[in-house]
């Protein structure tokens, strides 16, 4: 699964900023590294919701800003989602 | 260009709107061989001019923002050399808001705009430098904190005064086509910054010039363009673009294709249902475009107006405080009920434009309704305004919703590609739709950004898109 997670993400990322998939590390920063602006911060953050059927706080929105990051952050998410599907 | 056959392009874009050129003209910088069909007889799309008599009207965009030092406008015109080439003129105030008890000027220098609201609003101050504050230095990651915010929820989030919310709700009305409960907080951010802070740029001879720069710049770079040219459909072999047809028949194969044309045309019509799944046609058909308008054109007599206001300048015209009700009032037509509006003297003094947002209906309704709108309106301008302007009339005529559908066949004569509420952001998803290789849109109905600033940065990161590959 994490695997899988890191794959769309990067995805959806060479798809929003134009780089290719190869050039995506997962350290890059989207803004300094990947040209990414104040759109396209707001195509990211909503194509991994509409991708991963999540919904992400406020208060984590910061966290989209690298690969890794966002890939924890959507894991976590989507742990929750589980644990609460299965509550 | 070595190794293409007459018929064969690097990349085909369909529609000369400002964004589909300014799209072109980075695809040819780049090396590419690029052709351009379009339409009409006339390239611009929404940013065209045409002459009655010795009069010249702009047709829909008359003005334009994003021109600032680090503007997106700025950087694209000197990157292609029509800095150079156009002289452009900057009015100041770019906007006046005329309410019952209140009269704001939006001028170049940001700082008097904000004394003119503090004077205004006294009790508000601090709420109005903060908002500003927020306005002038954008954050990407605040921004997408917002996504899902309507622009009345900013306002909320600011101020307490409804007669202030109702001010700065207004411009975003005529430019955004939406009231605040439904615009999103983005788009409604930017018409603020890219229209109304940074705005009243125009360039001398009309909104033509910058078509017609755009297009000559495009041609030096190598760039071939048509005119009367429809195109009827994208061909797709294997999951991939191989070309376009005209409607005349004739195919052109090209590895890239570029539609700058409506984003229902080109997934209903120009791809149609053999290549775009049943779900995301379904999709497209929910979605709702943003407000069409009905537009005046009045010629008057040699300098009735120089001493009235100042040419070049927005004017808009607030008489409710209520700008949903407004809304509602254009959606079900009741136009003599509304006496809101933007007008504007041309430059050259000597015609004036002036629209309100109007629904898409029939050919035949309009025909039926063009007249009597007309009248109300010109009646409108004289009870605010002018209130000599029939003596001085030379010229009339109108747009409606129709008549910008048929010139550049934006769905439903939307002003804005889609409407920018905030569920349909998404829909930039499909500026390359991942199920077509060399796809791409570009142009009002994939950007949240309005107007031609929206559409010049949208055309320049496609190219840079295309390039990049
Ligand atoms: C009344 C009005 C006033 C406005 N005022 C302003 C303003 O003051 N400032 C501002 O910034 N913005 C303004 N706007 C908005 C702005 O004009 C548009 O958002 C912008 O010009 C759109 O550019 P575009 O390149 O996306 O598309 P368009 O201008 O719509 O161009 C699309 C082109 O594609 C062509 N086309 C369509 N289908 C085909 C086909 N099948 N084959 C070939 N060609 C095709 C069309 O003929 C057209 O030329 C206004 C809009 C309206 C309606």
């Amino acid at each position: 699964m994490p695997d899988s997670v890191e794959k769309e993400i990067v995805s959806i990322i060479a798809e929003v900023s134009g780089f290719d998939e190869e050039e995506i590390k997962p350290d890059a920063n989207f803004f300094d590294d990947l040209e990414i602006d104040s759109i396209k911060a707001i195509e990211i953050t909503v194509a991994i919701e509409k991708k991963f059927k999540i919904s992400v706080r406020d208060e984590d929105v910061p966290l989209i800003t690298t690969v890794k990051h966002a890939v924890e952050l959507v894991n976590t998410l989507l742990e929750q989602k589980a644990a609460n599907a299965r509550a | 260009m070595p190794g293409l056959n007459a018929n064969e392009y690097d990349a085909v874009i369909i529609g000369a709107g400002i964004g589909g050129l300014v799209c072109g003209c980075y695809l040819a910088k780049a090396g590419m061989k690029v052709l351009i069909a379009e339409q009409h007889f006339k390239p611009g799309g929404y940013c065209t001019s045409f002459k009655r008599g010795k009069f010249t009207f702009d047709a829909a965009a008359h003005s334009f923002g994003g021109y600032r030092k680090d503007g997106i406008v700025r950087k694209v015109f000197r990157d292609l050399g029509l800095d150079m080439l156009l002289n452009i003129k900057r009015y100041d105030p770019s906007d006046i808001i005329m309410s019952p008890d209140y009269k704001i000027s939006f001028r170049s220098d940001v700082a008097e705009t904000i004394k003119d609201f503090i004077s205004a609003f006294p009790l508000e101050s601090d709420n109005i430098e903060k908002f500003f504050h927020f306005l002038n230095n954008p954050s990407p990651i605040s921004f997408a904190r917002m996504r899902n915010w309507t622009f009345r929820q900013l306002l909320d989030h600011y101020f307490l005064d409804n007669k202030l919310k109702t001010i700065l709700a207004f411009p975003l009305l005529g430019n955004g086509g939406l009231p605040p409960s439904l615009m999103s907080a983005f788009t409604g951010s930017k018409i603020f910054t890219e229209f109304l802070l940074d705005g009243g740029y125009y360039p001398e001879g009309g909104m033509q010039a910058l078509p017609i720069a755009l297009v000559g710049r495009f041609k030096e770079l190598g760039g071939e363009l048509r005119l009367s040219c429809l195109v009827k459909q994208i061909v797709v072999r294997d999951g991939k673009v191989a070309g376009v047809h005209f409607e005349n028949n004739d195919f052109i194969s090209s590895r890239y294709v570029v539609s700058n044309c409506d984003a229902m045309q080109t997934f209903s019509d120009l791809l149609g249902s053999e290549v775009v799944s049943k779900e995301i046609l379904n999709e497209i058909e929910t979605m709702s475009p943003s407000l069409s308008m009905f537009v005046l054109y009045l010629g008057v007599d040699n300098n009735t107006f120089q001493s009235l206001h100042q040419p070049g300048t927005n004017l808009w015209i607030l008489n409710s405080y209520d700008i949903e009700q407004i809304y509602s009032k254009i959606n079900k037509g009741h136009f003599d009920e509304i006496d809101d509006f933007m007008m504007r003297i041309s430059p050259d003094n000597q015609t004036i434009l002036a629209f309100v947002n109007a629904p898409f209906k029939s050919r035949a309704y309009w025909t039926s309704k063009k007249g009597k709108l007309t009248e109300i309106f010109i009646k409108g301008i004289m009870r605010n305004v002018l209130p000599d302007l029939t003596k001085h009339l030379i010229f009339r005529d109108a747009a409606t919703p129709y008549t910008l559908y048929r010139y550049t066949l934006n769905y439903k004569g939307a002003a804005y590609g889609w409407s920018g509420i905030p569920s349909q952001s998404s829909f930039s998803r499909y500026r390359c739709p991942s199920f077509i290789n060399g796809l791409y849109l570009t142009g009002h109905w994939i950007t949240q950004v309005q107007g031609i600033p929206g559409v010049i940065y949208i055309g320049y990161d496609t190219a840079k898109m295309i390039s990049r590959k």
